[in-house]
């Protein structure tokens, strides 16, 4: 009962969020100079009057945003004005998976690679690990992904030649633009078990758990990891969000495309409708992740209300 | 259960990682092509009527096949170009020419068919192309096809009282779609009432460059001859019978029409039997032009011209029909799949009239916008064809065996706005081009082989002669700036250069501004906008000097120089000179060829001299092909028809 209301309640929000973000996008998309008909070569007055009439841009500012509203809340984006042959909801269906599946490889990086050296620097404080570790999470966290990326172009597409320079269709494409993507969250995860391993390998319960002659290995994992599980959960909202974003940059370099690509090409080009689609539907998906995070954290946490 | 979960929390979350790389992985694998290459930017659009641009040309072409193919044919010339002829090798297996040069009438080859097994007819060709000329189709380049007879009046709705008209019921089957159509009725245009303009009510229709004609939506009086030689007339408007505008309109006037059973109609067009276009057999398609136009067949091989399926694009929507699953085309690869901003699979098709000589059976068409990741690509064996290498790398690329350039039909030039004093001098035009050193600019910036450029026509046009603007001259140019009165720069404003975020714009307009400075005396300043925003500050004319280019769409001057008429479009510069737009008139009109390319290079000429803009260099076309690619030849066009492109066999050297 108590999870319904905390998702009714987030839902309602949502809606709100939703409406807000589409208003102001709407109105800031065009105030900006430019527009979608424009190109190297000028239309001729004819051709715009009809196009403008198809794609309903001659009506007054406000009817169109009423009525891209009314479309939007039928969750209909209208067609595409830059991939003419396709409506914005097709685009988004073909783009948003392919972002989904680069994000969820590039949040399986951070986490393994992040609680894994976090927990070894934890558990073998002020060690050489401890140190060599950390000094990557921090380098991991200060490079921005497009330099990673142009640092591991080099090494393991030219000197190695182990994978693919970009594209996209099998495994060997994927793991490099994925890895570039969890690198600085592997660094923030990492930093973050070790500060919570430390706290929670300092409690008496783990003294106790090792007084009853429990191995390390149990203690550490069993008794240790899960409390030190508790920062990092947290931490997932944001990294969700910053793994959607953060690959705008990293789809060009690797020509992935995703929902990245789609979102900085609709930008340049004035695609007014496919923008508007992409932007709702990060909006929409921001929310739920948090959302789901905020369940996650629930359910791990005895001590954690919804509310 | 919430301890239940709470304990397999951790496992759960493994496992649905797990489960979803799986699925990521499974992603649309697809089997490697035989040729592979970088179109540089995901295609607007398939459909040949509403395409423009570079690559959905080279799309286009592979997929639909148009009157004519512009192939590359004969000898190189001295400079390694191979000429690009358009040939009856394609839809139509021969054509004849009237003596005047005004009607073409093409045959069409008796085995051409559609991948679904329909022949290819020459009603296809006359349905198709008055669908691109259709005003709902709103087609780009419909002006393309303004050389044909009465194809401007049905693509503007230019009617005149007497014209033949088609009126369109607003019956259509399908709704929200132009095809197919309502039920079309022919008559006779008796009346057009239109709210009159302050000036001028000969013209009506919503066209031209705005200004002139009447004002508002119109009625149209039409009259139909039955067959039993009785006439009716209807009258008819475009907009909904009870728009305000429509009924005061009815309210004033004064004639003796009977308005009151005002009908809204879909469209009034000119009738479309008399626009050139016609189909005479199954396989004889003819057209008759306004004046003989002698680029004319290289239009009839122009890709916006290619013919569409009717059937399957009035079954499937003028959109839905361009999708893999439903496209019908006639070219000689079929579309097999599309990833947007990925790549289209083009496969061979094996009903192409000229299948046997097709090699390659399928194709990769990439969408990669990074040049740096495109060029990686390339020398990392993914592409077989790069099309536009990073200009910084172009001097060491140069070296290898797989560079592929020529100069081609483009030009690099920078806009002057002649209505912001002091640029409405043309003496200060002059001199800003005669301070220029281009020469420094191709050596050292683009280093591609550019050729610095004082003509807009770009060499190799056809027996052209170009006009030319004044060289590098930094005294005579300070000489005509004393003339216009500015000696060493005194009195003139900052120059401000506008140019669109690119880091070889901003180093071409860095070198101009320092010579400018130099030679004349004059502060420039720089202003580099984003795209869309540029363009549009462009339009409206904010702007003192701009960088622009220009490619041509046919080897012949028209294309390049027809775009500075009077208020053209794609002038805006504001500048205006009655004798060069009576000149690109007389050029359309005239029939001797040696007598036209004297017009052009005479209006060239007074463009140069006038200088309202300032040519800076022509483009070359910068190719990376890999090696064992044959049939990949550097022509003026930069068209590389895809099948007839070859891979050779391994160690076949």
């Amino acid at each position: 009962m108590q999870v319904l209301t905390f998702l009714l309640k987030r839902f309602g929000w949502m809606i709100i969020t939703v409406w807000i973000v589409f208003t102001i996008s709407f109105f800031l998309m065009r105030q900006i100079p430019g527009g979608p008909l424009n190109g190297e070569r000028v239309l001729s007055e004819a051709v715009r009057a009809r196009l403008e009439a198809r794609y309903n841009l001659d009506a007054p500012i406000s009817e169109q945003y009423f009525s891209h509203l009314w479309n939007t809340v039928q969750l209909d984006f209208g067609p595409s004005f830059k991939l003419q042959d396709y409506t914005v909801n097709e685009v988004l269906a073909q783009g948003f998976p392919v972002s989904v599946a680069l994000g969820i490889l590039g949040m399986v990086f951070a986490i393994t690679i992040g609680m894994t050296s976090g927990v070894i620097s934890a558990v073998r404080r002020n060690s050489a690990y401890d140190y060599s570790f950390m000094l990557m999470a921090t380098l991991g966290i200060a490079i921005p992904n497009f330099v990673l990326a142009a640092m591991l172009i080099v090494i393991f597409v030219f000197n190695l030649q182990m994978f693919p320079a970009a594209g996209w269709g099998d495994i060997s494409q994927i793991i490099l633009p994925a890895f570039c993507l969890g690198a600085p969250f592997a660094g923030y995860i990492a930093r973050l078990t070790r500060t919570g391993m430390l706290e929670v390998l300092s409690n008496d319960y783990i003294r106790t758990a090792y007084a009853k002659g429990l191995s390390p290995r149990t203690v550490v994992l069993k008794h240790g990891l899960r409390g030190a599980l508790l920062p990092v959960v947290s931490y997932l909202g944001p990294a969700i969000a910053g793994i959607l974003t953060g690959s705008l940059v990293l789809e060009r370099i690797f020509v992935i495309p995703g929902m990245g690509s789609h979102f900085i090409e609709a930008a340049i080009q004035r695609d007014y409708t496919l923008a508007m689609g992409a932007l709702m539907t990060y909006t929409v998906l921001l929310f739920v992740m948090n959302t789901l995070v905020d369940l996650a954290y629930s359910i791990i946490d005895p001590r954690v209300k919804l509310e | 259960m919430v301890p239940v979960l709470r304990k397999y929390f951790p496992a759960l979350l493994m496992l649905l990682a797990v489960i979803s790389v799986v699925w990521a992985i499974n992603l649309g694998t697809l089997p490697p092509a035989d040729f592979v290459f970088n179109n540089g930017t995901e295609v607007k659009t398939i459909d040949p009527a509403k395409a423009t641009g570079v690559p959905e040309g080279r799309v286009i072409n592979a997929l639909y096949e148009g009157l004519l193919r512009s192939v590359p044919d004969g000898e190189p010339d001295d400079l390694g170009r191979t000429p690009t002829k358009p040939k009856a090798v394609a839809m139509s297996d021969s054509y004849t020419v009237s003596e005047d040069g005004t009607v073409y009438n093409f045959h069409i080859r008796e085995n051409a068919t559609w991948t679904n097994g329909d022949p290819v007819t020459a009603e296809d060709f006359a349905w198709s192309w008055m669908r691109f000329l259709h005003p709902e189709t709103a087609s780009e380049y419909n002006y393309q096809l303004f050389y044909v007879k009465n194809a401007k009046k049905f693509a503007l709705v230019e009617l005149e009282e007497g014209d033949p008209v088609e009126v369109e019921l607003k019956d259509r089957p399908v709704q929200g779609q132009i095809f197919p159509r309502g039920t079309i009725r022919r008559g006779q245009l008796l009346e057009v009432i239109q709210a009159v303009a302050e000036d001028d009510h000969s013209e009506v229709g919503g066209h031209g460059h705005g200004g002139s004609g009447g004002e508002g939506p119109a009625i149209y009086v039409v009259e139909f001859q039955s067959l039993d030689q009785q006439s009716e007339v209807h009258v008819y408007t475009t907009v909904d019978s009870d728009d305000d505008e429509i009924q005061s309109l009815v309210q004033s006037y004064q004639g003796e029409t009977d308005l009151t059973k005002l009908q809204s109609v879909e469209h009034v067009l000119f009738d479309f039997d008399y626009v050139g276009i016609k189909a005479l057999s199954t396989h004889q398609f003819e057209v008759s032009l306004n004046s003989p136009t002698p680029y004319f067949t290289e239009l009839a091989a122009f890709y916006p011209l290619h013919p569409v399926h009717r059937g399957s694009l009035e079954k499937h929507g003028d959109r839905e029909f361009t999708k893999p699953e439903f496209i019908v085309s006639n070219g000689p690869f079929v579309l097999r799949e599309r990833r947007i901003r990925d790549r289209l699979r083009l496969v061979k098709n094996d009903q192409y009239w000229n299948a046997d000589s097709v090699s390659l059976n399928s194709i990769d068409v990439l969408a990669i916008q990074s040049e740096t990741t495109s060029l990686n690509m390339f020398l990392n064996g993914q592409l077989d064809w790069d099309t536009k290498p990073p200009n910084t790398l172009i001097p060491i690329l140069k070296e290898r065996d797989e560079w592929v350039s020529t100069t081609l039909l483009g030009v690099y030039f920078y806009r002057i706005n002649t209505s912001k004093p002091p640029l409405d001098n043309p003496l200060v035009r002059q001199a800003l081009n005669m301070a220029i050193d281009k020469k420094s600019i191709v050596d050292n910036i683009v280093k591609g082989g550019q050729v610095p450029a004082r003509s807009l026509v770009p060499p190799g046009m056809n027996g052209h002669q170009s006009g030319y603007c004044g060289e590098y001259n930094p005294q005579e140019a300070q000489r005509l700036l004393t003339e216009a009165g500015f000696p060493n720069g005194k009195g003139l404003p900052t120059i401000e250069i506008l140019y669109n975020t690119l880091d070889s714009h901003r180093d071409i307009a860095e070198v101009i501004q320092q010579d400018w400075k130099k030679n004349l005396g004059i502060n420039v300043s720089l202003r580099n906008l984003e795209w869309g925003t540029y363009l549009d500050t462009l339009r409206i004319g904010d702007y003192m000097v701009s960088r622009s280019g220009w490619i041509g769409d046919y080897a012949d001057p028209n294309t390049f120089l027809d775009m500075w008429v009077t208020d053209g479009p794609n002038n805006q510069t504001k500048w205006s000179n009655s004798f060069f737009d009576e000149g690109i008139e007389k050029a359309k009109y005239e029939s001797d060829p040696t007598e036209r390319m004297e017009i052009f290079r005479q209006i060239e000429q007074t463009l140069m001299d006038e200088q309202p803009i300032i040519p800076i260099y022509f483009y070359v076309s910068t190719n990376m092909v890999n090696t064992r690619i044959k049939g990949f030849t550097a022509n003026l066009q930069d068209v590389h028809p895809l099948h007839l492109l070859s891979i050779e066999p391994e160690g076949s050297e």
